[in-house]
């Protein structure tokens, strides 16, 4: 699998990823696979005090690689690789990240996969900065909301104390 | 007003001395209707309300119960609304599970602070304002989470947004100015549960904004950002309506509030003390922080506990969770509830009992959901768990009105205070780092339930005993008389200032269970007739 390094912009950026079978293996090995799927994945770094992302043993728990990139139906017969162009979508956090590819067999299970870094994944990683969320529409929103509150409220209270103050 | 012979409220016809703390109504005999005020509802001679009719908007009365548990409601909703949207709060600000974890216990922690001034806010400007200042004052705190960039500032918005829980003090202070005492026990216990539903509510209610929102072709996060002006938005409206419908006394006049000379202005620091050094505060204190203050921390981690251990939908998890924080609108009455029937039979000594298998009982099924595995079985374990915390916190405001007459105000909001730092506490300690999973940490804090509610084992009143030793044999301290007049000194009761506690004295002995018939003269008090 090849990318670009650098620090990537969520939903600016993009990322081309190119994929293919391992020419070193026997022959026939791919011959469960049915389909590829390219999953953004995060790195240990990222990983820290976020149990949220750990990294499992047991693949239905294993919660490392949340963001799909694509997902390719794989022939054996046609095993040249393959590549996809992906922007970095906006709900990507900010993180590092590698990318790894599964194959899996025609009941969905995971039998094979290749990554971008080595197996301790502390190489060739890449970053993402993610969007903000902010928009100067809702901060302005938010100013007026807000001036719109406490003003009635002062307002209120000094009518209340003025008309009271009036003679009945 | 009432010691005098033959004057409305000395008459003791009719009183038997089992009236239950929590009732719908005050008959008639016991307090006087005023029949020259033109209400919707019965009320006495301060024109207080002596029935309590839930569905009604009867104005002011009800319409004050109504906007009083709504604006309360209300700030539950904004102080809890970041709890189910942390799944994708975490992931737009880079947040690690301390800093989740420190949000949360700020969260519950400001308002240990703003309860404790709230109570001389609303002498001030009277409970109408001080709520509405409160919650139209921390709109802008709601609406400022659209701003949030970073953990610290994550942190400074949600303890901005706990303040509001201050609300609670407005909403008992506001019902005491609108509703007789008789009846007070259960307007106060509807309203605070009622207004404590909000923390459930909001696991419902947010994540399906922000659906909304995302629908609407919003980004994830911009959405939860944009979620957070519909909590904002109810402050602002809460807070109009509390100020154009809403009047501080059942007559309507707030300058009267302040010249109401009949309640003897007691030394506040008198007060403070016979709260401080009377051992059962403290003990409640400590209680409430494992009823109340789990209860909080769980409306803030048990939305992302569903979400990351069952692998949930948002919004599923968000219905789950708000289970959690809805059970309050039966299971905190159903505790003060049992509170009263086991009083009845077993006067205090049933209450404590009840007290303590409720909470026992809650942090018991608070173990069992930390370890459940399946889905089915965590959901009965947390509604089961619900149900005993929540029953606890109704069941410990059956007893805390007994524990003084003198501080009763101090001792309550000291007990408020304490469930607040139980919650933060709690949060620290077991969901703020990583080296401890939610589960794991639910488990302890069921464990901490059990160990920290042992102490009520201790609670004796001499009067009735507690809850393994019956009450004393001695003539004069087996008296209720005599433990509510020993908070006065011999000073103050020659000036006859005890007199109100005498009362409340005589008024306790319900607290006997069913030995009542059997309670002996009290010897030296002063008779109330030649």
């Amino acid at each position: 699998l090849l990318i670009n390094f650098a620090v990537l912009k969520g939903g600016e950026d993009k990322i081309t990823v190119t994929w293919g079978l391992n020419q070193t293996v026997a022959a026939g090995t791919d011959s469960t696979y049915k389909t590829i799927k390219v999953k953004l994945c995060y790195a240990p770094i990222s990983q820290v005090d976020r149990g949220w992302r750990k990294t499992v043993d047991d693949l239905k728990k294993d919660r490392t690689c949340q963001h799909k990139i694509v997902a390719r139906p794989y022939n054996p017969a046609n095993n040249t690789a393959q590549s996809h162009e992906w922007t970095v979508e906006r709900d990507v956090p900010t993180a590092t990240y590698f990318i790894r590819a599964y194959a899996y067999d025609a009941d969905e299970k995971e039998v094979a996969y290749g990554q971008t870094t080595d197996a301790g994944r502390t190489t060739n990683l890449f970053q993402v900065q993610a969007i903000s969320g902010r928009h100067v529409t809702v901060d302005t929103c938010s100013i007026c909301f807000s001036v719109f509150s406490v003003v009635s409220l002062f307002g209120f209270f000094y009518n209340e104390k003025r008309n009271a103050k009036r003679p009945q | 007003m009432g010691d005098i012979e033959g004057s409305p409220g000395s008459s003791m016809h009719g009183v038997t001395g089992r009236e239950q703390t929590f009732a719908f109504s005050v008959a008639s005999p016991i307090v006087p209707t005023d029949t020259t005020a033109k209400f919707a509802l019965p009320v006495d001679s301060e024109h207080k309300a002596k029935v309590f009719k839930i569905f009604s908007f009867a104005n002011p009365h009800m319409r004050t119960f109504h906007l009083s548990w709504i604006s309360f409601f209300t700030c539950f909703v904004s102080t809890f609304a970041a709890a189910p949207l942390v799944p994708i709060i975490r992931d737009n600000l880079n947040l690690t599970k301390s800093d989740i974890g420190n949000a949360g216990v700020a969260s519950v922690s400001g308002s240990i602070f703003s309860r404790l001034v709230m109570g001389a806010v609303c002498d001030l400007l009277g409970p109408r304002y001080g709520c509405a200042f409160l919650i139209m004052l921390s709109a802008p705190t709601v609406f400022c989470m659209s701003f949030v960039n970073s953990a610290g500032g994550y942190l400074a918005v949600r303890f901005m947004i706990g303040f509001s829980l201050a609300t609670f003090v407005s909403c008992q202070y506001w019902m005491s100015t609108m509703f007789n005492s008789k009846i007070i026990g259960l307007v106060n216990g509807t309203a605070a549960g009622w207004g404590n539903m909000g923390g459930g509510a909001t696991q419902l209610v947010m994540p399906l904004v922000y659906e909304l929102i995302k629908r609407a072709g919003s980004t994830s996060f911009s959405a939860w950002r944009i979620a957070f002006f519909f909590p904002g938005w109810l402050h602002v409206i809460t807070g109009i309506l509390v100020l154009t419908l809403g009047q501080d006394l059942p007559d309507g006049n707030l300058g009267a509030l302040k010249k109401k000379g009949d309640v003897a202005k007691d030394k506040f620091f008198k007060v403070l003390w016979y709260a401080v050094t009377n051992y059962r505060t403290w003990i409640f204190v400590l209680l409430y922080g494992y009823s109340m203050g789990v209860e909080l921390s769980t409306d803030n981690v048990i939305a992302e506990y569903f979400y990351d251990r069952f692998d949930l939908k948002l919004h599923t998890a968000g219905v789950i969770a708000a289970t959690f924080g809805m059970a309050n609108l039966v299971a905190r009455p159903f505790g003060g509830y049992s509170s009263d029937v086991a009083a009845r039979y077993f006067g205090m000594r049933g209450r404590l009992w009840v007290l303590w298998i409720l909470q026992t009982l809650g942090g018991v099924f608070c173990i069992w959901l930390g370890r459940a595995n399946s889905l089915p079985l965590a959901v009965t374990a947390m509604i089961l768990f619900s149900i005993g915390a929540q029953a606890a916190c109704g069941a410990t405001f059956g007893i805390i009105p007994f524990i003084s007459r003198r501080s009763l105000g101090i001792i309550s909001g000291l007990t408020g205070a304490g469930g607040n730092f139980g919650s933060g506490l709690t949060q620290l300690v077991f969901f703020s780092s990583s080296s401890l999973s939610t589960a794991a940490g639910l488990s302890w804090m069921g464990v901490m339930i059990c160990g920290c509610t042992l102490p009520v084992t201790l609670v004796y009143f001499p009067q009735w005993g507690g809850m393994f030793f019956p009450p004393s044999k001695d003539a004069v301290k087996s008296t209720e008389e005599s433990y509510y007049a020993s908070e006065w000194d011999e000073d103050e009761k020659q000036k006859g200032m005890h007199q109100q506690s005498l009362k409340f004295a005589e008024n306790s002995r319900s607290e006997r269970g069913k030995r009542i018939a059997s309670a002996p003269t009290p010897p030296n008090t002063t008779p109330n007739h030649v």
